[in-house]
């Protein structure tokens, strides 16, 4: 009795400090740990890519594999293995062609990629539709996403932050592509074409230096930093990919064996709610059978939750939720 | 039908023709001095008076495949007057005029051009030299080793633009091995392949110790080691055919005119680099030809790039470990929710949670 009535006491203040439960019109009360006690289908319950998103991360990663395989090899030249998987591509000059088709491909993607967001934007705009804070654009409230995780994640918050469709480490692995793309493409086209690349600088640049440094004048060092940021951001872009894009997506706990969401463009339930709860609220508010879904799990869990929960916190929402989960609604389904 | 039906006629037509068949027209062509009488044995050698071990054996079958088969001993080598013979002290001249004639000139043939070139350039000792760079520089057959020339595959001559009027009498079939000694020159400046060019060149200039004694700059002592890092010398690790390697800019077509870089005559001299790197990049300009084809990214040699390099592996380092231990940090945070690797109806929640470990703010 007495460790029920301290769990009680700090489910108070959890629910007094972190707004335990989310009130939705016709759902009811949603705890924030719901997550555990969804039923999830591992191919997705929840749209979260469009077709293009799909299409586009395909391209991106099989070119990028491509890429990292050839450059690895021509930059890793002196290293014993670079030899040998030179010759999958049948030798340097084949795997130099090869490196630039993919690299046009992976530009064009880019460019696909570009056209497409901009396109439903300006849909979602003239439709009054659109929200920033469902698309990759940064707001402050990510680095308190941030800082509430890791307080999270070292014991000292009960709960996950309520993170939009796109999270602090999705937008910020977002933000590292558009960089490195960004770089990748420039400083590949001024190794691919070294002659035209030194001359776009403009004659004014020369003259304001007109006595070039042993080294050579500014595209000489452009040249130079080209070649240092192409390998480097190469590098790190295949570290970060290896070790932590795929582990994260693939390999952690509750995301292994793996997420089909780059496939299907659907995210399951549970990783929905526990990482993009308030794009769930929205799943809920655009999708009525996913409303139906969560009211009748409220119902059937209430018991379970009620056990877990403080009586005085639980008492009031729930029976709110009890009310606004109409029975009509569920009945026509 | 008399003379042909008698059996001793028969015979010694016979006779005849095995004597016809058996002839080899490139060793007589070759040793008509009867040298292989003795240096075909193998194991025809000495000690000298310093111990070394020499071998004088000379393979009449690789002989026959090398691009001198048809210059015989003694056009190389006239000192040589009678068999048995004295010790050899003189060094074959390449200079030398053998009876090979030119197609067209009727001329004896002789190296002697391409040695006048050579003399001038910086591989030949100069009057100036200390004897011991006199003694390092490279003389003709340190480069040129006269190995056994290996065919060159048909689809590798651009028939089209290079053979196209050989063909006019000569089968394309043939035409490799007729032409042998040319076009492995067509495809590149040299008969061997950059990768090889590289490794002579390296013989030397890569030996620090040799160079640092011979006074050498210090960007010449590092030149293979750098340009092994630029593109031009990876691609060429990795066995591209087309990517520069040191003769493509050392050197004009006579391919023994190298200098040194301040020379006026260098095709690496700062007004001849146009026409240089315009070999293979069409638009080349002034700009362009100041990119560094030996980059270093020593501090002292070009301190920008050395602390962008710096700052770059450092973001590398700090984003690695970063990204990584946030996540290591996630995988131990959620594990209190109960969270396992383990699938359970699509989801890998599994058992209740564990009990939370309160804190108060």
């Amino acid at each position: 009795m007495s460790i029920s009535s301290d769990t009680a006491a700090a489910g108070e203040e959890i629910a007094a400090t972190d707004d335990y439960f989310t009130h939705v019109e016709g759902v009811g009360d949603i705890p924030r740990d719901i997550y555990k006690y969804v039923k999830s289908d591992p191919s997705g319950d929840l749209p979260r890519y469009s077709m293009h998103i799909v299409i586009q991360h395909f391209l991106v990663s099989t070119t990028f594999l491509v890429l990292a395989a050839t450059g690895l090899a021509l930059h890793f030249a002196d290293v014993f293995w670079a030899p040998y998987l030179i010759a999958l591509f049948g030798g340097a000059d084949t795997a130099r062609f090869v490196h630039r088709i993919a690299a046009y491909i992976m530009i064009f993607t880019s460019v696909y990629h570009i056209v497409t967001i901009t396109a439903g934007s300006i849909q979602k705009i003239l439709k009054n539709e659109f929200d920033y804070k469902r698309t990759q654009i940064p707001t402050p409230k990510d680095l308190f996403d941030l800082i509430h995780d890791v307080k999270y994640f070292l014991g000292i918050e009960p709960f996950r932050p309520k993170m939009e469709k796109f999270s602090y480490k999705q937008k910020l692995h977002y933000l590292a592509i558009i960089w490195g793309t960004i770089v990748l493409s420039v400083a590949g086209m001024a190794l691919l074409f070294p002659d035209i690349i030194a001359k776009i600088f403009p004659e004014v640049m020369f003259k304001l230096r007109p006595q070039a440094p042993a080294n050579g004048g500014f595209p000489a060092l452009f040249q130079d930093l080209a070649r240092l940021m192409h390998a480097d951001e190469a590098v790190m872009a295949l570290i970060v990919l290896a070790f932590w894009h795929l582990a994260n997506v693939h390999i952690v706990p509750g995301r292994f064996p793996f997420q089909w969401t780059f496939l299907t463009g659907r995210i399951t339930r549970e990783h929905q709610i526990e990482e993009h709860f308030l794009e769930y609220i929205r799943n809920l508010e655009e999708m009525p059978e996913e409303r139906e879904y969560m009211g009748n799990l409220l119902k059937e869990k209430q018991s379970e939750i009620s056990q877990k929960m403080p009586v005085s916190s639980l008492q009031k929402p729930a029976e709110k939720g009890a009310v606004d989960v109409s029975t009509p609604e569920t009945q026509e389904n | 039908m008399n003379s042909l039906g008698n059996i001793r006629t028969r015979a010694t037509l016979l006779v005849l023709l095995f004597a016809l068949l058996s002839i080899s027209f490139y060793a007589e062509a070759a040793d008509k001095d009867n040298c292989l009488m003795c240096h075909k044995y193998r194991f025809l050698g000495r000690i000298d008076e310093s111990g070394k071990r020499i071998n004088y054996n000379v393979s009449e079958n690789l002989y026959d495949h090398t691009v001198h088969r048809n210059v015989s001993c003694r056009e190389c080598h006239p000192y040589i007057n009678k068999i048995p013979h004295d010790p050899v002290k003189e060094q074959v001249n390449c200079a030398n005029l053998c009876h090979l004639t030119t197609p067209f000139s009727k001329e004896r043939f002789s190296h002697e051009r391409i040695i006048e070139v050579y003399k001038k350039s910086a591989h030949a000792p100069q009057p100036g030299d200390s004897a011991q760079l006199k003694e390092a520089k490279p003389n003709c057959k340190f480069c040129h080793l006269n190995p056994m020339y290996t065919r060159v595959s048909e689809e590798r001559i651009d028939y089209h633009e290079s053979l196209n009027r050989c063909l006019n009498c000569h089968q394309e079939k043939g035409v490799t091995q007729a032409y042998k000694h040319i076009t492995h020159r067509l495809r590149h400046k040299t008969s061997r392949s950059p990768q090889e060019i590289v490794a002579l060149c390296a013989k030397c200039h890569q030996n620090v110790e040799l160079m640092k004694e011979l006074n050498v700059s210090k960007r010449g002592i590092t030149a293979v080691e750098t340009y092994k890092q630029s593109i031009h010398g990876k691609s060429v690790t990795l066995g591209s055919e087309v990517a520069a390697d040191c003769i493509s800019c050392h050197a004009s077509n006579k391919l023994h005119d190298i200098y040194k870089k301040d020379d006026r005559r260098a095709t690496v001299e700062k007004k001849n680099l146009n026409k240089t790197c315009s070999q293979c990049h069409a638009r080349t300009n002034s700009w362009f030809v100041q990119v560094a084809v030996h980059p270093s990214t020593e501090r002292e040699d070009n301190p920008i790039v050395f602390f962008v390099n710096l700052s770059l592996s450092l973001a590398l380092y700090g984003t690695v470990f970063g990204l990584v231990g946030l996540m290591l940090l996630e995988i131990f945070g959620r594990r209190k929710g109960g969270i396992k690797f383990l699938l359970r109806n699509g989801t890998s929640w599994r058992g209740k949670p564990k009990p939370k470990e309160k804190k108060t703010k």
